[in-house]
């Protein structure tokens, strides 16, 4: 007998095929009170990620990356608010959701991994109670259901003997476990977007490896779509499809992986990249931290945001008067918000 | 958790033995002869001194302290004084009242505190919040027996809602009861001003933290948030006060129990102290520290139950 003609949901198909974006941000806006006026913590930031993606979120601490995603799942801490913009996940706007229709879909669709594993876990119940709470949020399941569940979660994320360690206490657990644990919580109803937060930088060296290599196998297991909040430049190179750089709220720069670092075309990105040590850096020259802070968002220089620190545009006339906006170079999806970028390119030529 | 156990047992005991220890020389040290107290101001030298060697308090102190902790190990604390009564006996017949009305000003503390210190702290800055500190506030400053004076005003010489005066002694259950209502409100009351600013600032604490914000990422519906995952945190200073007002309403108890007329442990140590009556003084301080040190040992065990922390070694 012969077969018929696969399914249209065969899943290699499914991967071959074009991919919308899961996670598209709009033109988002998030501001907080200041003394002279709202200030614009996330201004005008749009991104995308498709599933089965990782986009990785670079920049500075203070740049508006962690905002930017707690903005996108209704999470910014008062008195801050999304002014304006869409969140779209799978093609609904999350900012028009109630908050009860945003609960439903936090840990149901769309997930976060935070920073500190260790603050992240709550202290009086077991890492089991408290991965069957997130499971009962969103499902109909009975206690020992649930719990079946969650032990199958730990064994998931690698938690050696997980049917004992169900019922431990986060202080019994390491720090690698714990984020484990964490991220174990944030798959659990396996999200179509699953968004890590610095997820191991808390880490030492040794475990962070092993943590982003688990976030790697479950992003491919799952199909899921991943962002990766992160300063960490050798984590993007490695784990990295896309990358937005991001800069005093702003994303200053976007494109895959391969352009950003090849063909990168923002003096920012370019500074972040002489911050990191290489093997192959023949001379101290390249690795110079970037001078000053990043801008306080009450006093932003009217035009470029960076220009005060930009080795390219400082004291320029036109960087001081224009405020950038992105643009393709070259006419790829690579974009940059830089007017002298092209002087970049040539600079890189010539060497 | 057995060793967690055992530790509270012992420090139970070692409290317990120095509490009765210094309650015995605090009462030597405070001028004033039992003997003199009784046979009254007219009485020969030699009846004093025989009364005196009669009750042993001819003899040098420490040896009064080795027989009175002889005895007290048999549970024998001497009689009254005053009224011949064994010691013991005639406090542990007065505990009921205090231990109930504690009791109950502590379970009104804790139904009116908790819930309104979590309600301040979810409205937090809220018109709601607001009101509710201002008359926790208020709840806290007013004096006890103050809040006595007024509470019997209004509510039972006005409204006529509740007895003023005595504790039904003879009456049954809920004529007994319905005699606490008041004591306790009043006892309660200010205690209850008192746990609801502590239940605010503790859950204000709680809900910053971290672990809180990974609940609402994962999408836990806020009532679970605020009633299980943050309340089991804030219990525990919660608790912690608890343990101490107990001590205190048990203390401010003599305060209350005078302005109602109500017998108790309070009124029967204050006489007893008046009247230089040794015996049931100890007694009376070896039954009230019993009391504040199972309580403590009771909260210690709890702890364990809540925070699994302080269970491991």
């Amino acid at each position: 007998m012969q077969r018929s003609s696969p399914p249209s949901s065969d899943p290699s198909a499914a991967k071959a095929g074009p991919r919308g974006p899961v996670l598209e941000l709009r033109d988002l806006v998030t501001r907080f009170p200041g003394d002279d006026g709202p200030l614009s913590i996330v201004d005008g930031v749009s991104l995308s990620v498709a599933s089965g993606e990782t986009l990785a979120v670079v920049g500075e601490s203070g740049s508006g990356k962690t905002m930017t995603f707690l903005s996108a799942i209704g999470l910014i801490p008062p008195p801050g608010r999304v002014t304006s913009g869409q969140v779209l996940l799978e093609g609904t706007d999350l900012l028009t959701h109630t908050p009860e229709q945003l609960r439903a879909v936090r840990g149901e669709r769309i997930s976060m991994v935070f920073q500190d594993p260790l603050t992240g876990l709550n202290p009086v119940f077991t890492i089991g109670e408290q991965i069957v709470e997130v499971l009962r949020a969103h499902r109909k399941l009975s206690r020992a259901e649930a719990r079946k569940k969650a032990i199958e979660l730990l064994e998931r994320v690698q938690i050696p003997d997980p049917g004992r360690r169900v019922d431990d206490y986060p202080h019994q657990l390491s720090g690698g476990m714990r984020q484990r644990v964490l991220i174990a919580m944030a798959i659990s109803l396996d999200p179509s977007v699953l968004i890590a937060d610095e997820p191991t930088t808390a880490l030492d060296v040794t475990v962070q490896a092993q943590v982003l290599e688990l976030l790697a196998e479950l992003r491919e297991e799952s199909g899921m779509a991943m962002v990766l909040i992160t300063h960490d430049l050798g984590l993007v190179a490695r784990h990295a499809d896309r990358v937005a750089v991001m800069y005093a709220g702003r994303v200053v720069e976007q494109g895959s992986a391969k352009a950003v670092f090849e063909q990168t075309a923002h003096p920012y990105t370019l500074s972040l990249f002489r911050g990191v040590p290489s093997l192959d850096t023949d001379t101290a020259q390249d690795l110079i931290e970037i001078e000053g802070q990043p801008p306080d968002p009450a006093f932003l220089p009217p035009g470029c945001a960076f220009e005060p620190r930009c080795f390219l545009g400082q004291g320029r006339a036109s960087c001081q008067a224009t405020r950038p906006g992105l643009q393709p170079t070259l006419g790829t999806e690579h974009q940059t918000a830089c007017l002298h970028s092209a002087e970049l390119t040539a600079t890189r030529a010539r060497a | 958790m057995a060793g967690y156990l055992g530790r509270t047992l012992v420090q139970l005991v070692a409290t317990l033995v120095g509490i009765v220890t210094v309650a015995f020389f605090l009462m030597r040290a405070i001028p004033g002869d039992p003997a003199l107290y009784m046979l009254g101001d007219f009485a020969t030298e030699e009846a004093v001194a025989a009364l005196r060697s009669r009750l042993g308090l001819d003899l040098p102190v420490y040896q009064q302290y080795l027989v009175f902790m002889e005895r007290a190990l048999t549970g024998d604390l001497g009689r009254s004084v005053v009224t011949g009564q064994p010691a013991l006996a005639e406090m542990l017949s007065a505990l009921p009242w205090s231990l109930s009305l504690a009791v109950a000003g502590l379970a009104v503390a804790v139904i009116l505190g908790v819930p309104l210190g979590i309600l301040s702290a979810i409205k937090q800055g809220t018109w709601v919040d607001m009101t509710i500190m201002l008359v926790a506030l208020m709840g806290i400053s007013f004096p006890v027996f103050w809040v006595g004076l007024v509470a019997v005003l209004f509510l039972s010489h006005h409204a006529g809602l509740f007895p003023a005066l005595g504790a039904a002694t003879g009456g049954g259950f809920w004529t007994q009861i319905h005699h606490l209502t008041l004591p306790a409100l009043v006892l309660g009351l200010s205690v209850a001003a008192y746990i609801a600013r502590l239940t605010r600032s503790a859950m204000l604490e709680v809900l910053g933290q971290d672990y809180i914000r990974v609940a609402h990422a994962m999408g836990v519906p806020e009532p679970r948030i605020f009633f299980r995952l943050a309340l089991r945190n804030a219990f525990i200073p919660i608790l912690a006060v608890i343990g101490v007002t107990f001590a205190w309403a048990l203390g401010n108890a003599i305060l209350v129990e005078v302005v109602f007329s109500r017998p108790g442990l309070g009124s029967t140590v204050l006489k007893a102290v008046l009247a230089r009556d040794y015996q049931l003084v100890q007694a009376g301080v070896l039954v009230l520290a019993t009391g504040v040190v199972l309580i403590n040992a009771t909260l210690n065990v709890l702890y364990g139950v809540i925070d699994p922390r302080m269970r491991s070694d």
